[in-house]
């Protein structure tokens, strides 16, 4: 071997060290500089922007303080994802779906800690009714039920199914000799396999729990300005909307609820819906059988009408049995009925709605579909006066599918997100 | 001098392994999220043709039958022909496409089936499926027409029917696979009425056909794991030389070359005959014996390989079994009805796709052929991939003579990881390079000066 090549290989081995060293001292120092930035960071936006907290006030003024307590909880980033602007897009960015973040805005409980959430409750307490099962107590069951569905679908998908339904034939049929794929692959009702689209049963990036519930504040919370409430997630949207330091909005409140009714852990009966729908079978069992057939509408509902992303789109022509042919025992029933819904807002508030609908009763219609009983798939009844807005629809349940499940909404004609919006 | 090419071919080896277990797992993990519907949906499913419009309609079946009074909640394969004049009736009465000026479409209800389902967020449900086809008048636009259809939502108001083109040759949409949204038929709220789909798919080309149509052909050679296997299979003992009934020795790389040119040639020229010449004369030929053939060319080609049956003769069985492979190719276009001027168009396209793949992928496997050949593993990588590939064609074989397997359904599989599949040669074919210069660097006489470069291909 010539003395060259020794040299040469010599000056490689020393290169290769040297290259060698080099890349340790990058990675090392880059591994602390990283950590140290990450560290910094944390710091920096732990601190969110702190805004002042009075806990005596009362009214919206507790509602903003509230807020404002919730805020200070956040980092700066978390912050920055509850406080949004007061856009037609933001405030309409609600769903009875559990499609998560890719229908709603705001802050996840999923991201939060105890305290935060917490802190988050205290707001809605705060803003909504003190209703017995409803305002902020039917929200808390609302979010119940979710964790009730979620651990039922967790189940489910472990390979133990709830009740297969009992109503649909066992063979999936085909008249046609080349049956489809779907046919031969689940050949019973039981929703075994994953199912063909969407991944997760839950669909659409989200899924069900309390975990996966979203508040904001769209514009900031002040006994002055102008801002809302906004939070919800699978079958909830609350929407309060604040001007001047009253509320000049409740609506669109969407609530629904699977499973209808569960047993808690400490043995009492949950049924987040039942008050909501008791008021509605009172009103249309005080009606007569003419009464019924005026009532009655010729089409059939699946769903509500004006559900997410159907703001403003209020049919022109009311239909059902006109309110003031009614007996004032009836008349009173009608405002029953409304009031578990109304009830969202906080007390002084739905008082104040309640008075408006109740001026304009003579001028609001009642109407169903399907039968008055509320326990079968499409079964459905409807209060539309000028301004009051009422759905309650019954579907075949979903997971529990042995049970109907429940979609309501509460609208108004002219107050839906405080009027700030005109959808023509 | 073992230790740098041991070092050398433990890498690329795990290279390759590492590259064929992530690309595959990564295709897997990507899941789109899907559009959410609290109740299911109607989805009207069209492919556009020359001269009418086939429609695939897709009814969830609580709703249908809460809209039409047919209840089909409970109804079995064996009641549904009972029901289906009740149900083709109820559908022509909500089935209404006209021209622009108001001139009816004729609608035909073909076959209805029922089957289970789910969407996103609704749980398992029954579907009544109905095969319809939407004829314009003589001399009417296919492509611009007035959708009047209310089937299940002049009841049910919150019912929505999305329409979607899966098929639509003139807009580049051939491969049958995924679908484009036209629109979305549901209730006007506020009037409470049912608005007409104006449907506008676009003044279409030829050209955009063309360009669909080698898009497709270069995919189905690609994902048709079958006619790849057949020539790389032919392909593979191409460097040996066959003496005495067995594969034994090399016949040197031009001469290599020269068979795996006239094999591929000869294949191309088979299956390009076949493909025109059934395609133009609209043959109708059964699908099976067809299936059965191409898995019996690749049965051969694979026990070729392990011991000679025909050497020197490769091109010509690569030709005659050609053109079982093209009738194959003929099928993908008989599916489409298409007119002749498309059908023509179509089939430069198509070919030209599916040649210039076949090209791709030859000039990939080149290398690592001409490589594997001299490689002391050669007979035993020979004999696996041979066996491997003969299992996989009787698998195939007794499939097509109507007994579905596993094996089967593996080999056909197969054909979707096509990422994979390219990676990997892609990488086979730089290791076979590589190695093939790190054999010539070692060969290289000891100094400074360079060796003059070789021609062809020397053994390390």
């Amino acid at each position: 071997m010539s003395r060259e090549r020794t040299r040469q290989v010599r000056t490689r081995r020393t290169w290769r060290g040297v290259a060698g060293a080099a890349t340790a001292i990058v990675l090392v120092g880059g591994g602390f500089a990283v950590a140290n930035a990450s560290t910094e960071g944390v710091k920096k936006s732990d601190v969110g922007v702190q805004r002042p907290v009075n806990k005596k006030a009362k009214g919206v003024a507790g509602v903003v303080s509230a807020a404002n307590a919730f805020l200070n909880t956040l980092t700066s980033d978390e912050q920055s994802a509850t406080l949004l602007d007061f856009t037609q897009a933001n405030a309409t960015a609600w769903s009875n779906l559990p499609c998560g973040s890719s229908c709603r805005v705001g802050v996840e409980f999923s991201s939060l800690t105890t305290d935060q959430i917490a802190a988050a409750e205290a707001v809605l307490k705060e803003a909504l009714g003190t209703g017995k099962d409803t305002g902020y107590q039917h929200v808390l069951q609302t979010l119940a039920a979710d964790d009730v569905l979620a651990s039922a679908q967790a189940t489910s998908s472990a390979g133990a199914p709830t009740d297969a339904p009992s109503d649909a034939p066992t063979d999936s049929a085909s008249a046609d000799p080349s049956a489809s794929s779907t046919d031969t692959a689940v050949p019973t009702d039981a929703p075994t396999g994953a199912p063909p689209s969407g991944g997760t049963g839950g669909g659409g990036g989200g899924g069900y729990g309390s975990s996966q519930y979203f508040m904001a504040f769209l514009g900031t919370p002040s006994a002055t300005g102008t801002w809302q409430l906004h939070f919800g997630g699978h079958h909830l949207a609350v929407n309060i909307t604040y001007k001047d330091g009253k509320v000049v909005g409740a609506s669109p409140y969407f609530t629904g609820v699977e499973p209808s009714s569960w047993t808690a852990s400490d043995g009492t009966t949950v049924a987040p819906l039942n008050r909501f729908r008791d008021g509605m079978l009172k009103l249309t069992a005080s009606l007569s059988t003419a009464e019924l057939a005026k009532a009655k509408l010729s089409e059939s509902f699946s769903d509500v009408l004006l559900g997410p992303n159907k703001d403003g789109d209020f049919p022109e022509t009311k239909e059902g049995i006109k309110v003031s042919e009614l007996s004032a025992k009836q008349k009173k029933l009608v405002l029953a009925a409304m009031r578990p819904w109304v009830a969202d807002a906080d007390d002084a508030t739905a008082e104040k709605l309640m008075k408006t609908y109740a001026k304009e009763l003579d001028q609001t219609y009642v109407s169903y579909s399907g039968g008055t009983g509320l326990d079968t798939q499409g079964d459905y009844v409807r209060i539309d006066g000028p301004s009051v807005w009422i759905e309650f629809v019954c579907q075949d349940g979903v997971v529990f599918r042995d049970q109907v499940h429940y979609h309501t909404v509460y609208r108004d004609h002219t107050r839906d997100y405080g009027s700030e919006f005109s959808f023509s | 001098m073992t230790g740098p090419r041991n070092w050398l071919t433990t890498a690329l080896t795990r290279l390759v392994a590492g590259i064929a277990i992530v690309v595959p797992a990564v295709l897997l993990l990507g899941a789109s999220p899907a559009a959410a519907h609290p109740m299911p949906h109607s989805v009207v499913q069209l492919d556009v043709y020359r001269s009418s419009v086939a429609a695939r309609l897709e009814l969830p079946v609580s709703d249908l039958s809460r809209a039409s009074g047919i209840d089909l909640t409970e109804t079995t394969r064996a009641q549904l022909p009972s029901r289906a004049a009740a149900i083709r009736t109820y559908l022509l009465k909500h089935i209404h496409p006209t021209t622009g000026n108001g001139k009816a479409w004729r609608v035909a209800i073909g076959a209805l089936s029922l089957s289970r389902t789910r969407q996103t967020s609704t749980g398992p449900y029954r579907e009544l499926t109905v095969a319809a086809v939407l004829t314009p008048p003589a001399g009417a636009d296919v492509r611009h027409f007035t959708f009047r259809y209310d089937v299940i939502v002049h009841q049910v108001v919150t019912h929505v029917t999305l329409v979607t083109v899966r098929q639509d040759w003139a807009n580049g949409r051939v491969d049958g696979e995924g679908t484009t949204q036209v629109g979305t038929i549901e209730l006007d709220i506020r009037h409470m009425r049912v608005p007409a789909l104006k449907v506008d798919l676009g003044p279409g080309s030829a050209w955009r056909g063309f360009v669909a149509m080698v898009g497709l052909g270069g995919n189905h050679i690609l994902t048709g794991t079958d006619h790849l296997l057949f020539l790389l299979i032919l392909l593979l003992p191409a460097p040996l030389a066959a003496t005495g009934g067995r594969w034994t020795g090399l016949v040197g790389p031009r001469r290599a070359l020269a068979r795996i040119g006239g094999i591929t040639l000869a294949f191309t020229a088979g299956h390009s005959v076949a493909l025109a010449a059934s395609s133009l004369g609209r043959l109708d030929i059964p699908s099976w014996p067809v299936e059965a053939f191409i898995a019996a060319s690749i049965l051969v080609g694979a026990i070729h390989a392990i011991r000679p049956l025909f050497p020197g003769r490769e091109a010509v069985v690569a030709g005659v079994f050609g053109l079982g492979h093209g009738m194959a190719f003929s099928f993908v276009l008989a599916e489409m009805h298409l007119s002749t001027g498309q059908l023509v168009t179509s089939l430069l396209g198509f070919n030209l796709g599916i040649e210039l793949v076949q090209l791709l992928l030859v000039c990939l496997a080149l290398p690592s052929l001409l490589v594997l050949a001299r490689l002391r593993v050669q007979p035993a990588l020979r004999l696996t991939g041979a066996a491997l590939t003969g299992i996989a064609a009787l698998g195939w074989l007794v499939d097509r003579l109507g007994l579905p397997n596993p094996v089967a359904r593996a080999a056909d599989s197969a054909g979707s990881h096509t990422t994979a599949l390219l990676a990997t040669l892609a990488l086979a074919a730089l290791a076979a390079t590589a190695w093939t210069v790190a054999g010539r660097l070692r060969a290289r006489p000891k100094g400074l000066d360079p060796a003059p470069a070789e021609p062809g291909l020397s053994p390390p």
